[in-house]
């Protein structure tokens, strides 16, 4: 340098180097805090987000308009998201309310996340927690799941727990939702016969487990003693196939039988079986709703 | 007239030398200091960004988090937020984006049917995920026709599948998950039963597929019996297209016996309960097949 440095330009010089140097080290400090958030798939912004994240850092200077015109773009799209949520929760009749990832492993070819979602489909709560990773092979990406725990908040369980462990085992998530849904419509279907009947035949029929319940009585209000027990369960078997099964049982005092030893009582069961194949539930449950109540109705 | 005109250039250029003199004298800014000021200034600037982005990041996770607590204990929105700010509703509204994406990929990976409505709600598209051991095979698509009537007008599922017969079945006029289950449920299965007989291929080399169709709906598979010196001759009929496992496991051999020799019966019951390719491990542990 051929200018002459002055004794005070040669201070400031100091100064300012010291200055630059701590300002170095702070801003690599936080390049790495920027690259570890981006590292998390979640929060590595694209598109209008990657917008919307300049815009609060102040990048787009001070202009009003461009943070309103960025502001209302972000919440077109956001709309939109919320119109395809809704859409997805109607027609898969899964009702998904949390998915949190955390990101393991992100690199070019591979991404390797921890998922937890959780949700209900009709009365049935779940929880399922697995890990997803996904590599780029040749011109396509090849999904796997591992580590799949599933928790399932169901009032009866026995039916579902062989099935459950079961799936655990296969990592067949697939599997599991299609048959939640399957069983939670079985289910449903019973809750609204159980209902329509007990509010059509009142007198007749009671709920003492409420509509949610396998259990449904039917009694003659007059003959207080003789119960006929509806079972209408819905079992899972390991491999995901859902089965409802409807059995008929007779509660009917010895002194009753005794009285009358030509009734066909004891072959109400096999009977209600027959009466099932022909008419379907529905049908089956009605005809013996009447008959208890004696009903002249046809 | 010549002498006034050459005093006045004269004059004129000794004005010009006295400036450019003043001019190599003066104090000139010492570069070095400039240039490290307006460094020092674009780092300042740089941290300022940085420091607000990663500001930005932590409070849109923050924000993030208590919306999934909300969401998970399904409880109503928060009433009013501290500050009406525009910076606020701009972070609410990343975070509510990060979570939105979230529960659509959600959807995606546990099977949605990731429904695309076009034409303007007079279609639909359908996608139907296929998987099997926790690996995702192909995805099939169906195009529907919503008006006049609900009816498939495109789709890329193999003519195997009986699709029409579902779909006469179903009543998708009214729900059309009456047929896109029984459809992924035919698909789901027809993925299995094809990823048990190429793991068959891959894992046990020694035994010999004979047959096998397209559907993967009946396989024939030869093994050769170390200890009796012979073949055996298996075949699986899978007549439930709806389901991985076999309807029916029959045993051929010379030796006419050996398929009702209580270890072949115990495998008859292993390949009807499980998986053929985990099936053939167990048998060939107990040294009956090679």
């Amino acid at each position: 340098m051929m200018e002459e440095v002055s004794q005070e330009d040669m201070e400031e010089v100091e100064v300012l180097e010291a200055q630059i140097k701590h300002l170095q080290a702070e801003v690599s400090a936080l390049k790495c805090q920027q690259q570890d958030n981006h590292r998390d798939i979640t929060f590595h912004f694209r598109g209008e987000m990657q917008d919307a994240m300049l815009c609060m850092c102040g990048q787009r200077q001070g202009d009003k308009k461009e943070k309103e015109k960025v502001l209302s773009r972000l919440k077109e799209e956001v709309e939109e998201m919320e119109a395809d949520l809704k859409l997805q929760t109607e027609m898969n009749g899964i009702s998904l309310n949390s998915c949190t990832t955390k990101t393991l492993q992100s690199s070019d070819r591979k991404l390797v996340q921890q998922l937890c979602v959780s949700g209900h489909c009709s009365e049935l709560v779940f929880q399922v927690e697995f890990q997803l990773s996904e590599v780029k092979e040749g011109s396509g990406c090849v999904r796997t799941i591992s580590g799949l725990n599933v928790v399932v908040d169901a009032s009866d369980l026995q039916n579902f727990n062989s099935f459950l462990s079961g799936v655990e085992e296969s990592r067949d998530l697939l599997l599991l939702f299609r048959t939640l849904r399957t069983f939670s419509n079985r289910c449903d279907d019973r809750c609204r016969t159980f209902q329509h009947f007990q509010e059509k035949y009142p007198s007749v029929v009671s709920l003492p487990g409420g509509c949610s319940s396998e259990v449904v009585t039917l009694n003659h209000p007059e003959l207080s003693g003789c119960l006929l027990l509806v079972r209408w369960s819905v079992d899972v078997s390991k491999e995901g196939g859902v089965s409802p099964k409807i059995e008929l049982l007779a509660k009917i005092p010895e002194r009753a039988l005794q009285l009358f030893p030509s009734l066909p009582v004891g072959g109400a069961s096999e009977a209600f079986q027959s009466l099932l194949r022909l008419l379907g539930p529905e049908a089956a449950l009605e005809s013996v709703i009447m008959a208890v109540g004696l009903s002249r109705d046809t | 007239m010549e002498g006034a005109s050459k005093k006045g250039v004269l004059s004129h250029l000794c004005l010009l030398e006295v400036q450019a003199r003043s001019r190599k004298t003066q104090p000139k800014q010492p570069s070095r200091v400039h240039e490290l000021k307006a460094k020092a200034e674009a780092l300042m600037r740089q941290r300022e960004q940085l420091r607000a982005e990663v500001e930005t990041h932590k409070n849109i996770k923050k924000l993030r988090a208590s919306m999934d607590q909300q969401c998970r204990h399904e409880d109503e929105e928060e009433e009013g937020m501290d500050e009406d700010s525009e910076n606020s509703n701009l972070l609410r509204l990343m975070a509510r984006h990060t979570q939105l994406k979230d529960l659509l990929h959600a959807y995606d990976v546990i099977g949605g049917y990731n429904i695309i409505k076009t034409r303007q709600g007079k279609g639909l598209c359908v996608s139907i995920a296929t998987a099997y051991e926790g690996v995702y095979f192909e995805t099939y698509n169906l195009e529907l026709d919503l008006k006049p009537t609900v009816r498939i007008s495109r789709h890329d599922v193999p003519p195997f599948i009986p699709l029409n017969n579902l779909a006469e079945q179903s009543s998708m006029q009214t729900e059309v998950r009456t047929l896109l289950d029984p459809l992924s449920q035919h698909l789901n299965a027809f993925a299995g039963r094809k990823q048990q007989l190429q793991l068959v291929k891959e894992l046990h080399k020694s035994v010999e597929v004979m047959e096998s169709n397209v559907l993967c709906s009946f396989l024939v598979l030869m093994f050769s019996l170390p200890r009796e010196k012979t073949a055996l001759l298996c075949s699986l009929d899978y007549s439930d297209c709806t389901r991985c496992l076999p309807t029916r496991v029959h045993f051929e051999c010379d030796d006419k016996e050996l398929p009702n020799s209580p270890d072949w019966k115990k495998h008859r019951s292993l390949l009807m309960e499980t998986p053929v390719h985990k099936a053939l491990i167990t048998m060939r542990e107990m040294g009956n097949i090679l």
